[in-house]
């Protein structure tokens, strides 16, 4: 990386006249790789990361002993949706998990992810250097972001992957209950959980985005995040409230319990399309914001 | 580019953040309109639609119905006491909005699935067996209908030559007021006489096809419906959609509708129910046909007999006083169960007015008098409090 501020400059002239004239493409690709891996890389070598992912990893954990050790046969309609079930299939204790987590924990974390994405470089004082290298503030925020979503998977998996495991070794596993009545057999289940962290992936999107941009407004990187994972708990809230229901489908939070409908049988596939449509718009907006924001702001740290 | 100066490039790249919301805008607001203003069916008049839904003969369909309510009537609290939860469960079906699939193959095969959140509530019916599954409570109900009423009152047809015998229907259980538009569309249909204005509205889109709208409007000024309009797709004839308008209200006050529609034969394996491993399983018979009608005994008696002492029977007997769309029904004393009456809901929802407790909406209003009758009626609340004070003399 160069280090002094006349390269600096020419590197960033550099990129810009790439960007106004579309040459090095290739060069720009390999580049933007190469900026995926190294955000990548910083990401997961973070001990914050691994924290998240360690507290995420509890919630299905502390679910499954404490139905195993309690035992108590439940009654239906008290506690998360699922929790009743757990006994009888082991599978449930991810998608209860999954119920636990989607209202704070999960977006608790990645509005950490995204919030920290530009505003953590400008507060270290790399953001600088990382718009040095001649890959240009767009490609910068691109990477940003398929870095943030990166997490969102991470995220998901996580959660799903250790309540399928802790429920494997605590639970018997049988035919699973579908919300229809309906029973399936363990491979199909297996291919609803995927598809449920699909969904749930899919439901993060919008607010990472969101969280992007909050981050390019600001230098500081907690203020960004606090700001994301707040606007996550205000969206739910207005959520809740009947005499806002004309505004409910615009919310970035109005689909995220309704990975249900890959519990029916057949699958209610209406709810993935509207939720992926919905997501793309919050990232096409909030996208843009963070376009506008970041190409005319003047990057002095 | 080269001319431009920083400070318009600083506009131009503000400008994706403009534009992108105006796309969505555009998308959101002038695609959904232009699809409905694009159909220009040909024309028919009133009776020509009439007869095409007279001759509709889907029996296979599969589809998603969307109903949303607008009645008035205050959001109920959820959960609350188990008491009132049956009560307010019922209330809430008729108040909120829901979305159902419908599954139909034939006459006697149907799967109605209400999408709740987090759970679903199941009605299977496979020949003589009907069974209700609710997810969130683990239970299913087994129903057999007799033998008798599998031929003739199919209930779920959405044929509208087959009669609806509502008081055995297997949707009189569980899944409470859930309704196809076909349904929904044959009973106001048997209402049309000299008191119903029928027009034929703006041709329209339902569920990704071609509707012919029929408006029916009440000649009476004493009723509180506006007008009910259907839709009634052009290609088979079946009612896709039913609105019914309040007077004086642009809303519908109540929709009923596809959201959805397929007319492929759905799959066989879901008509055929197993309840699942865990469940409580509860059998339940029907009463046959003919045990029904001697429970329905002739409407005089019971009109004039405020205490409803004339037995059994007749306080299950409602009354209708008055004509067409202004009619009011009224329900003896103890038809009611008192839990429902004493129920703090009803002092919630309703408002005390001379003579007894006023159920307010702006379709329909419900006075339940202080002796324990009720009346009910698309009408003025004045005119169920004159209906009752007759109804005493």
């Amino acid at each position: 990386m160069p280090d002094s501020a006349g390269e600096l400059d020419k590197a960033t002239a550099r990129q810009s006249g790439n960007w106004a004239t579309g040459t090095g493409r290739v060069a720009r690709h390999s580049v933007g790789l190469a900026l995926f891996v190294s955000e990548l890389s910083v990401l997961y070598r973070r001990r914050r990361t691994w924290a998240m992912l360690a507290a995420l990893a509890a919630v299905p954990i502390l679910i499954a002993v404490a139905v195993r050790v309690t035992n108590s046969t439940r009654q239906s309609g008290r506690g998360p949706q699922f929790l009743d079930q757990i006994t009888q299939n082991g599978l449930f204790v991810a998608v209860t998990a999954l119920v636990v987590s989607i209202p704070l924990f999960l977006p608790l974390t990645v509005g950490v992810v995204a919030g920290d994405t530009i505003a953590g470089e400008a507060s270290h004082g790399t953001l600088r250097y990382l718009l040095v290298a001649p890959a240009g503030r767009v490609r910068l925020l691109i990477v940003k972001y398929v870095g943030a979503a990166a997490f969102c998977v991470c995220a998901t998996l996580v959660v799903v992957v250790t309540g399928v495991g802790i429920g494997l070794a605590l639970f018997p596993v049988g035919p699973v209950t579908l919300l229809s009545g309906d029973t399936i057999g363990f491979s199909e289940s297996i291919v609803r959980l995927l598809l449920i962290t699909a969904f749930v992936t899919v439901s993060l999107l919008g607010l990472s985005a969101i969280g992007l941009f909050i981050s390019t407004l600001t230098d500081v990187p907690v203020g960004a995040m606090a700001a994301t994972i707040v606007l996550s708990v205000v969206s739910q809230v207005l959520g809740a409230l009947p005499q806002l229901d004309w505004l409910h489908p615009w919310l970035f939070s109005h689909y995220w319990l309704s990975f249900a409908d890959l519990l029916r049988q057949p699958i209610a596939w209406e709810s993935f399309g509207a939720n992926a449509l919905l997501q793309l718009g919050y990232i096409a907006v909030f996208g843009a914001l963070a376009y506008g924001r970041f190409l005319t702001r003047d990057v002095l740290s | 580019m080269a001319s431009l100066t920083p400070t318009s490039r600083n506009w131009l790249r503000w400008l994706p953040a403009a534009v992108v919301p105006a796309v969505i805008a555009v998308g959101v607001i002038v695609l959904p309109s232009q699809a409905g203003a694009a159909v220009d069916l040909p024309d028919k008049s009133p009776e020509e639609i009439l007869q095409l839904v007279g001759e509709s003969s889907v029996d296979a369909l599969s589809g998603t119905l969307s109903q949303s309510s607008n009645l008035g009537l205050p959001e109920l609290p959820s959960g609350g006491s188990s008491a009132t939860a049956g009560v307010a469960s019922m209330l809430g079906l008729l108040t909120g909005s829901h979305s159902t699939r419908v599954f139909l193959d034939g006459p006697s095969k149907l799967r109605l699935q209400v999408l709740d959140d987090l759970a679903e509530r199941d009605l299977i019916r496979n020949g003589n067996d009907v069974w209700l599954y609710d997810s969130s409570e683990n239970a299913a109900t087994r129903v057999t209908i007799p033998d008798r009423d599998v031929d003739d009152g199919v209930p779920p047809s959405p044929s509208p030559e087959a009669p609806s015998p509502e008081s055995h229907s297997p949707e009189a259980y569980g899944t409470g007021s859930v309704q196809t538009p076909a349904q929904l569309a044959e009973k106001f249909l048997g209402e049309i006489d000299s008191s119903t204005v029928v027009t034929v509205g703006t041709d329209d889109r339902v569920a990704g096809r071609e509707v012919y709208t029929l408006v029916l409007t009440p000649r009476s000024d004493d009723t509180l419906v506006g007008s009910v309009s259907m839709a009634v797709d052009a290609a088979t004839g079946l009612p896709l959609r039913v609105a019914v308008q309040a007077r004086g209200e642009t809303e519908p006050a109540f929709e009923l509708g596809f959201t959805e529609l397929s007319l492929d034969t759905p799959g066989a394996e879901l008509f055929a129910f197993t309840p699942p491993p865990g469940a409580t399983v509860e059998e339940q018979e029907l009463p046959a046909h003919d045990d029904l009608a001697h429970e329905n005994p002739a409407h005089e008696n019971s009109a004039h007999d405020p205490a409803g002492t004339s037995g059994e029977q007749s306080m299950h007997q409602p009354v209708v006083s008055g004509t067409g769309w202004a009619s009011v029904i009224e329900l003896a004393a103890g038809t009611v169960s008192g839990e429902l009456a004493a129920s703090p809901l009803l002092t919630q929802l309703g408002q005390a007015v001379n003579g007894g407790m006023l159920l307010s909406s702006s379709l329909v209003n419900v006075l339940v008098t202080d002796d324990g009758r009720v009346f009910a009626g698309a009408v003025a609340a004045d005119q169920l409090q004159a209906a009752a004070t007759a109804s005493v003399g």
